[in-house]
């Protein structure tokens, strides 16, 4: 309640319009671009060390390979009227006011060149319909603006048609990579995850002094030996998870959620690690064959360890991959219980045991949190949970307020479907970028300040890596604490009864309950 | 010699129109989609993917999500175009279908809604410095074609009228290939030479957005990757290299 | 891109991590640290010395959980937790300190 007084105090001006537009800037973000990939990382995943001498042609026979193997490449290429729809819909235009990053103006980065060599308008009349000779000023643009989106998908939900600016990123990418102009932050890790397994380079060794320390911890905060197992063959469940689970903050206390729900069910599962990387960079960079390399290490590690059933942790873009992807590339998994979605998510797993009433909760447990919940890009636009459209967001929603009293929702524009991205996504985490990554979460942060301000929010749940990293890097640059970036499964695990776990605060519990702020949950319930 | 002219422009009109058109979509059905990409959320059947295609084609759904300028004077326009060209039906047939005659009456008010919308539309674009950013020659030239179409056939309406029973028979003609002369009518003949270079643009511009929106993945895709396996043909050689 | 110091020359990647560990002494360490706006306390050397002993047996830095609970119990409460941590190390305990202690900079979504 102090905290909410101050916030208030704070910000007595009328809070600004989340999706506010900003004036044209041009060139306001042409410096950003990311470090380049070393010889050593390009090779390693299979392309060029350094730009190669015939780039041009080989770009642009790259682009003509990619039309020819993705429809939707075609189709977004050819069919955008310039109706302008998208031009406002984009967080990193939003926070820095660069033109060149209005989707449509980013897709024509890529589309000019299309038209200059495969379409006859472009061909013939290249003045007229704006198509452009590919020279190395083009590709430096690409190399910066391909860099300043998060794949995060929020303009095609308004295109008429659907056009998806990921998709040319992606495209884009491959191409840079092709003729040798790869960034570093991907390419580094794809290789890591390639030799080691994760992200992060943690291997087998490290990963199973880490999972031991955190059982210490488990053990010494509920009294239970509470498992994290790893490598363990003949379990049931392989959990997947971004290695990030394993290593920041405050994803750790997510990982010992999921422990502790599976705990309390009696499962048996297992960490591989073998697949110990949700994430699939491989996607940010568009290339299919090291996003199926890195697709095939879980289903090896599901044969391996003869599981029955995969499950991902809270990971956004991992998700997409996961449940768009997984199937396609490293499928057909006839090989594990088909009764269960494969692979299925720990929110889908623990909303069904809320579902049945297998769980038990306090959520006054939570009652130092107000909460909000922002919807990762990845999750709510490119994938699904549960059996109906939409899942994705009512399923996390449901486990929130399963666990939590005080929750309540940003504006509508900016969550579900028209969610903004935290900043950081589709390879952009990455410090060199940080400019970027600031202006780009700053609409999601005005957004969060306006239900700080109207319901005294304080804290933001995600479930993705990068959103987590992202925010626990800027919330504080806006007044909120470091933690008050939360993961679901961090609040799943606060508020969880345990069987037989010691309990430090008994007697109080109770009146908590009563305590509940009705005023408050009507506005949440809404 | 201005019917030969026309004839013939009107016979390599079609032909483009057609077989550019055809070669279009042949073009996006042929091209496989190597991965599930719906927007989502994301109908999860067949039928709720009709569907949304239906909503995107008819009422121009995400388009009014985004924007309510651009939807009005995008849907005020091409609905008045979609009258329209029924309307023009009445040359084409003999005798006239009788749902034809029935919408005569709404195709005078459509030409109006059409070239209001065009005119709105143009305004953002040079007004809205956003959308004069993105906008290319070609975009304001497709707007002025069009809208050129609108006013004079209008203009042949309401201030100059036209010999429309000699252009039935013309175009009948053509229908038939027993040419009939072409009313020597400067607005007339603006009117359908406008016609005749917009259905050569078609195909090669970005007028290929109609047949586009059938085929973006992003929209066409029913949402069961987990239920159905999706691998495209250039895809699956890659698993016959075995796994690794 | 290298650090000059005492005649030795040490690379370093665009960040200002070194690219050889084998590389670091003490004294690189207080110059990346003046680099960084940093001054060297025992605390930070406290820090910096666990993260090269649990590299040195684990080959990568520790979870900063891990890091903290250690930190705990060789300094006290007070000063084991997350927020002393970017007290002294105000960019982050697991990117600054890695740099200052001579590890490769930890990757992926952290
Ligand atoms: C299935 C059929 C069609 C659908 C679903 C469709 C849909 C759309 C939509 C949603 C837009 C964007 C909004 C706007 O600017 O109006 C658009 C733009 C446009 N459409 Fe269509 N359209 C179709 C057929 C046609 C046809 C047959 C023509 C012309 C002969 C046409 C000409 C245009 C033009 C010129 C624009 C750009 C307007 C501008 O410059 O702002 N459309 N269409
Ligand atoms: S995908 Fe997201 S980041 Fe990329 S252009 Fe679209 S809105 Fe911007
Ligand atoms: S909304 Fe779609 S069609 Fe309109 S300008 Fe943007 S990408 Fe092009």
């Amino acid at each position: 309640m102090v905290e909410l007084a101050i916030r208030n105090a704070r910000t007595a001006e009328a809070p600004a319009d989340p999706l506010e537009v900003p004036a044209l800037t041009p060139g306001a973000m042409a410096d950003s671009k990311p470090y380049p990939a070393s010889a050593e990382h390009q090779e390693k995943i299979g392309f060029p060390g350094e730009l190669v001498e015939d780039w041009k042609e080989r770009a642009i026979d790259k682009l003509g390979d990619l039309v020819g193997k993705s429809r939707g490449l075609r189709v977004y290429l050819d069919s955008c009227v310039k109706c302008g729809a998208c031009t406002d819909k984009c967080h990193y235009f939003l926070g820095s006011g660069d033109p060149k990053n209005m989707p449509v103006a980013r897709q024509d980065l890529l589309r000019s060149v299309y038209r200059r060599y495969f379409t006859f308008s472009g061909k013939y009349f290249p003045k007229l319909v704006g198509a452009t000779d590919l020279t190395e000023e083009v590709l430096d643009d690409w190399y910066s603006y391909f860099h300043q989106c998060s794949q995060c998908r929020r303009c095609s939900v308004y295109c008429p048609y659907g056009i998806d600016t990921a998709e040319i990123s992606m495209a884009a990418r491959e191409i840079l990579d092709t003729v040798g102009r790869g960034q570093k932050y991907c390419n580094e890790i794809i290789g890591k995850v390639q030799t080691i397994g994760n992200n992060l380079g943690l291997q087998e060794k490290a990963l199973r002094a880490t999972l031991e320390d955190l059982e210490e911890d488990l053990e010494d905060e509920t009294g239970l030996e509470i498992k994290l197992p790893l490598n363990v063959k003949g379990a049931d469940i392989l959990l997947v998870t971004p290695s990030a689970d394993f290593f920041a903050e405050p994803h750790v206390d997510g990982l010992l959620g999921y422990a502790k729900v599976f705990h309390q069910m009696g499962e048996s599962w297992t960490i591989s690690s073998y697949a110990s990387e949700a994430a699939n960079f491989g996607m940010f960079i568009g290339s299919y064959e090291n996003m199926r390399e890195l697709a095939l290490r879980i289903r090896k590690a599901a044969e391996e360890l003869g599981v029955k059933r995969i499950i991902f942790g809270e990971c956004g873009h991992a998700w997409r991959a996961a449940y768009a992807f997984l199937n396609t590339l490293a499928g057909p998994f006839d090989f594990l219980d088909q009764h269960y979605p494969i692979p299925q998510h720990i929110c889908e797993y623990t909303y069904d045991l809320i579902e049945k009433d297998a769980l038990t909760f306090d959520k006054s447990k939570n009652d130092h949190i107000r909460l909000t919940y922002h919807d990762s890009c990845n999750v709510a636009r490119g994938s699904r949970m549960g059996d109906t459209p939409g899942g994705q967001f009512e399923i996390p929603r449901a486990i929130l307020r399963a666990v939590c009293n005080h929750y309540f929702d940003m504006p509508a524009d900016t969550i579900k479907e028209a969610t903004l991205c935290c900043g950081g996504g589709g390879g952009l985490l990455t410090d060199e970028l940080m400019d970027i990554r600031r202006k780009g979460a700053q609409p999601r942060m005005r957004a969060l300040q306006q239900v700080a301000d109207e319901h005294g929010v304080t804290h933001l749940a995600a479930i993705c890596a990068i959103c987590k990293t992202q925010f626990a890097k800027l919330l504080p640059e806006h007044g909120f604490e470091m933690d008050s970036i939360v993961s679901i499964h961090q609040l799943v695990s606060n508020a969880i009864v345990l069987d037989g776990q010691i309990s430090d605060d008994d007697d109080d519990d109770e009146d908590d309950e009563d305590d509940e702020d009705d005023e408050d949950d009507e506005d949440g319930d809404a | 010699m201005l019917t030969i002219t026309y004839a013939l422009l009107f016979y390599l009109a079609t032909l483009v129109l057609i077989v550019g058109v055809a070669h279009r979509i042949w073009q996006f059905a042929r091209t496989p989609a190597p991965l599930k990409i719906p927007t989502a959320p994301a109908p999860v059947t067949q039928g709720g993917v009709v569907l949304r295609l239906l909503r995107e084609a008819v009422l121009f759904e995400s388009l009014f999500k985004a924007n309510k300028w651009i939807w009005l004077f995008g849907w005020v326009f091409h609905f008045g175009l979609l009258l329209v060209l029924l309307r023009h039906l009445r040359y084409f047939t003999d005798p006239v279908w009788s749902w034809v005659v029935l919408i005569q009456p709404f195709g005078v008010y459509a030409g109006f809604a059409m070239v209001v919308g065009l005119a709105g539309l143009w305004a953002r674009r040079l007004l809205v410095p956003r959308i004069r950013y993105i906008s290319g020659p070609s975009d304001h030239l497709m707007l002025a074609l069009l809208l050129a179409i609108g006013l004079s056939g209008l203009g042949m309406k309401y201030v100059f009228p036209t010999d429309i029973v000699a252009l039935k028979a013309f175009v009948l003609g053509l229908m038939y290939f027993d040419w009939q002369p072409l009313p020597p009518d400067p607005i007339l003949l603006l009117h359908l030479g406008l016609v005749a270079l917009l259905m050569i643009v078609f195909p090669i511009s970005k007028l290929v957005h109609a047949p586009g929106l059938f085929f973006s993945p992003g929209r066409n895709q029913v949402d069961n990757p987990r239920e159905r396996r999706h691998l495209a043909p250039w895809a699956a050689k890659l698993e016959t290299g075995g796994r690794s | 891109m290298a650090y000059q110091y005492n005649g030795t020359t040490v690379e370093h990647d665009e960040e200002g991590y070194i690219t050889d560990i084998s590389l670091w002494s003490r004294e690189l360490a207080d110059i990346i640290a003046k680099d960084e706006n940093i001054e060297m306390t025992d605390e930070h050397w406290e820090v910096v010395n666990f993260l090269r002993d649990y590299y040195e047996e684990y080959q990568i830095a520790p979870a900063v959980r891990v890091l903290i609970k250690s930190i705990k119990k060789s300094m006290g409460k007070d000063k084991g937790n997350n927020k002393y941590m970017y007290h002294l190390f105000p960019y982050g305990p697991a990117k600054q300190a890695c740099k200052i202690a001579g590890l490769p900079k930890p990757t992926g979504c952290v």
